[in-house]
């Protein structure tokens, strides 16, 4: 399955410089929001936009993986699984109150691992 | 002891002002007035609180000025130092209803003091703050403030006293939040036992009831859409100027229905939006982009639709009540129904 | 095929100069545990303590807390294909450690959680506060990734779990408890009659620190399969540590998994509990797919009449909850779930991410976003630098009396998924 991964993590993007990223600097959420975008241009949504234990809005950092192809001619289809489970996601992403913290350099860099391992850990079931 | 310190909330209505052609009654704050339903918490207190100010606001004026009337409210409860804030009961009445959930959630988020409310299970009000405020169930008219008041009397002196809150089941409010507490077996031996019980067909409660979403399955494809007569239906409120029929801003009483017979487009010199709930600069412009007959006519023309039918039906979809709209939907369902519509496009904003 | 466990009730634990259990007293000798860890060339030191139930005392951060244990009959061994070999386990005679455990602590990442009060308001939240903890704090190597800070503090302490339960080796069991099971077709002709019932035991496999290792096999590449409900008493299922202290479950509960306890006080009697199936929660949207296709498949062939599903952590499970619910009741197959909730501190947003009306029947292990006040207490075991940053905390969650303000979240074991504990929550 050919996919792209849009992300706000520097260190998925500094990894995978031989796979199609897209970086974004923005929010958690607004890369969710990014996402619904996508997927209404017909792409599909590849894994689980709420991975990892690490709440919304503790860890600034989030990455998803979508399809390269785009559903039915010209994206003019969109996949309805994909929207619900985007769209369930900014819902709960919601109920999570921001945090005004001010992460040390060392902790934003242990963010950016643990969901750089989320991420990693469906590349391998990609490869199908 | 001294007595707890009550500020109390309610409408020109109860506060014998007058009705709707007072509802644009400016907020006031009567200090050491009981009024109206005070009275009857007050019989509920006894010597263990009292009502030290009653704050009065017409329905219309709350819902027109909401932040200017939030500041000035929370300002005056803030100078009474009341160790609980109440609401209403408001009944079946729409505004009040969520005047009285907007007010019980500013004073309990901003000034940190506890808030009880009450009002009817269908008014707007519930569904909007029953999982953020405390309300109580009442009947659908004034004729529950006997049952009501002392109800919510009981549970407001229990949360001036700070007392531990229960279950929705044990205070009596409505279910809409989620309380922790710890129960007598484990969980796992909870999940064995309701397994048993479902297995042998017994009744069961499950501890969490997942949310129904109301999913509607899709009707069967239009076979030649050519030929089809196509509605527009629209909950963002787009109405003839003026608003003849009075479609409320918010909380919706009614519906409308406009003939569009050889209207080719929606010009903002013949109709308007009636929706209190967004900026309604754009719509106003140009009300196609909210029901776009515009468009329909251009398909229609092109042949690619059989034809736009000749009445749209609108309403306001700010804070009705599902089970408002759920009624105004299957009335004109049936109305669509019998002048051989064969699709609708519902727009919302 | 039998399992006995024989349950030596330890009473006190002290530091001594010499490693015994006796008179259910168990004396610690430090030096042979440091080098036990320190095999490891990864870890720089190891700090051993204890900590008493009542004592004013907070473990943190919990990385994973674990039971003693020691095969003394029966072809295999504890904490199999992780540090035992691989051969298949839960039969023959184990002794267990009861009335303590090793905790492992340790800043792996700088937003680490995982608390443990001894005593006070949080203490009732967490099932190890009941317990004699010997509390083991590593520090790394300087410059060591976390993924190898991770490893390395799991198979310590698993190693250290092993001492410890070998000391009991020759210890005569106070109790002993014995489960039996057998194959499928024994079990067919045996218990006929009885609804024949399943245990689908969803476990977490994102990535560092959301991971769980089944005979020493990242979870995250298997596909649904099959178990004796005894082999997780001996450590088939282990923990790799965890972010989300309240709902991953530590290889202490997944050595007492309550479910598999309490589905064998039925067997035999109202129910025929004859599957544990184990399942995972990965990140990708097919493998969602596939692995809750083949749950159900496997209730089916087994032609099960109702399941126990069990979820672990936030969010990316729901889905993984919801499908299997779904797909196994569409195959008439009764289910209940557990799961625990995120309604928000006030309790008033959706609990989960996921939902569907085939979820009838649901248990709940209450709302981690729950807000409570932990009290300043004597003695830290870890270390509280980072508190500010835990899950539910925020910028003002150590106050200045030394108060912590927190979400139960937090908390180890507090909203465990598998039920371990009372927690619950309504409306």
């Amino acid at each position: 399955m050919k996919y792209i991964i849009i992300t706000n993590n520097p260190l998925v993007r500094d990894t995978y410089k031989d796979k199609e990223v897209e970086f974004y600097d923005i929010k958690y959420q607004e890369i969710l929001q990014t996402v619904k975008n996508k997927i209404a241009l017909g792409h599909k949504i590849l894994t689980h936009p709420l991975s990892g234990s690490v709440k919304p809005k503790e860890t600034p950092y989030k990455s998803i993986m979508i399809s390269k192809e785009t559903v039915g001619a010209n994206a003019t289809e969109v996949d309805l699984e994909s929207l619900e489970i985007i769209e369930d996601a900014i819902a709960t992403c919601e109920k999570f109150k921001e945090r005004s913290d001010k992460w040390t350099p060392q902790v934003l860099k242990d963010f950016q691992l643990v969901d750089f391992t989320l991420i990693d850990s469906a590349i391998d079931s990609a490869k199908v | 002891m001294s007595k707890l310190r009550v500020v109390h909330y309610i409408n020109q209505f109860f506060a014998g002002i007058g009705g709707e052609e007072k509802a644009d009654t400016p907020a006031e704050l009567r200090v050491g007035e009981v009024i109206g339903p005070g009275m009857a918490l007050k019989a509920s207190f006894g010597e263990e609180a009292e009502i030290v100010a009653t704050i009065v606001c017409g329905d219309s004026y709350f819902a027109e000025n909401m932040d200017k009337a939030k500041e000035q409210i929370i300002g005056w409860v803030k100078e009474q130092k009341p160790d609980v804030f109440i609401a209403g009961p408001a009944f079946n009445a729409g505004r009040y209803g969520t005047a009285c959930g907007a007010i019980c959630e500013a004073v309990q988020n901003k000034l940190n003091i506890p808030v009880v409310t009450g009002m009817y299970i269908e008014n707007p009000g519930a569904d909007m703050y029953k999982n953020k405020i405390y309300v109580f169930p009442t009947k659908d008219s004034a004729a529950g403030m006997k049952d009501a008041a002392p109800l919510m009397a009981k549970f407001a002196l229990k949360l001036g006293k700070k007392e531990k809150i229960g279950s929705s089941k044990e205070e009596g409010f409505m279910p809409g939040k989620r309380i922790n507490f710890f129960a007598e077996k484990r969980g796992s031996e909870r999940a064995v036992d309701m397994l048993l019980a479902k297995i042998a067909g017994k009744p069961f409660e499950t501890e969490y009831p997942m949310p129904e979403f109301d999913k509607v399955a899709p009707n069967p494809e239009i076979k030649d859409i050519t030929k089809a007569t196509i509605a527009l239906c629209t909950s963002g409120g787009i109405v003839p100027k003026g608003n003849p029929d009075h479609i409320e801003s918010s909380n919706a009483l009614k519906y409308g229905e406009y003939d569009i017979t050889g209207v080719m487009e929606l010009t903002s010199d013949k109709y308007e939006t009636a929706h209190g709930g967004y900026d309604p600069v754009y719509a106003n412009e140009r009300p196609d982009r909210v029901l776009p007959v515009d468009v329909m006519r251009d398909l229609e023309k092109e042949g690619k639709i059989g034809k736009l039918h000749n009445k749209f039906y609108t309403t306001v979809g700010n804070g009705t009540a599902v089970a408002s709209a759920k009624k105004y939907a299957a009335e004109y369902a049936q109305k669509l129904k019998a002048d051989g519509v064969d699709a609708v496009i519902m727009t919302s904003t | 095929m039998k399992l006995e466990l024989g349950y030596i009730q330890i009473k006190d634990i002290v530091f001594g100069n010499e490693s015994k259990i006796s008179n259910g007293v168990l004396t610690v000798d430090k030096a042979p545990i440091e080098a036990l860890a320190k095999e490891d060339e990864r870890i720089k030191s190891v700090t051993l303590d204890i900590a008493k139930p009542g004592e004013s005392v907070r473990i943190t951060p919990v990385k994973d807390v674990i039971e003693p244990r020691c095969k003394v009959e029966g072809d295999c061994d504890i904490f199999p294909g992780t540090i035992g070999s691989v051969k298949m386990a839960g039969f023959g005679k184990t002794h267990v450690c009861k009335g303590m455990a090793v905790v492992t602590a340790g800043k792996i990442v700088g937003f680490q959680e995982g608390i443990i009060d001894m005593q006070g308001p949080g203490a009732d939240y967490t099932p190890f506060s009941k317990l004699l903890n010997l509390v083991c704090v590593f520090e790394p190597v300087d410059g060591l990734k976390q993924h190898d800070y991770e490893e390395a503090v799991r198979f310590a302490g698993f190693k250290i779990a092993k001492y410890i339960g070998e000391l009991s080796k020759d210890v005569k069991p106070d109790t002993t408890e014995t489960f039996e099971v057998c194959n499928f077709k024994e079990n067919m002709e045996k218990f006929k009659g009885l609804p024949r019932v399943g245990y689908v035991h969803m476990l977490q496999s994102q990535g560092l620190l959301h991971d769980t290792y089944v005979y020493g096999v990242d979870a995250k590449k298997i596909l649904p399969t099959l178990m004796y409900p005894t082999e997780v008493f001996d450590g088939a299922i282990v923990s790799g540590n965890c972010v989300s202290a309240c709902d991953k479950n530590p290889t202490y509960v997944h050595m007492n998994n309550p479910v598999v306890v309490d589905l064998f006080k039925q067997h035999g009697k109202t129910i025929n509990f004859c599957a544990h199936i184990i399942t995972n929660e990965n990140v990708y949207l097919a493998d969602k797919q596939r692995s809750s296709n083949f749950t159900a498949k496997l209730c089916e062939m087994l032609a099960l009449d109702a399941v126990i599903i069990t979820e672990e952590g936030f969010g990316n499970p729901d889905a993984d909850l919801i499908m299997n619910c779904t797909k196994i009741e569409k195959k008439g197959i009764k289910t209940v779930l557990v799961t625990d909730e995120y309604a928000g501190r006030d309790g008033g947003s959706q609990s989960l991410a996921d939902a569907d009306p085939l979820g009838n029947a649901c248990v709940t292990a209450g709302n981690a976003n729950e807000v409570i006040v932990l009290p300043k207490l004597d003695k830290v075991i870890g270390t509280l630098d980072y508190v500010n940053k835990i899950a539910g905390g925020n910028e003002n969650s150590m106050r200045a009396d030394g108060t912590i303000e927190i979400e139960i979240q937090a908390i180890t074991g507090a909203t465990s998924e598998v039920g371990f504990g009372k927690l619950t929550a309504t409306y």
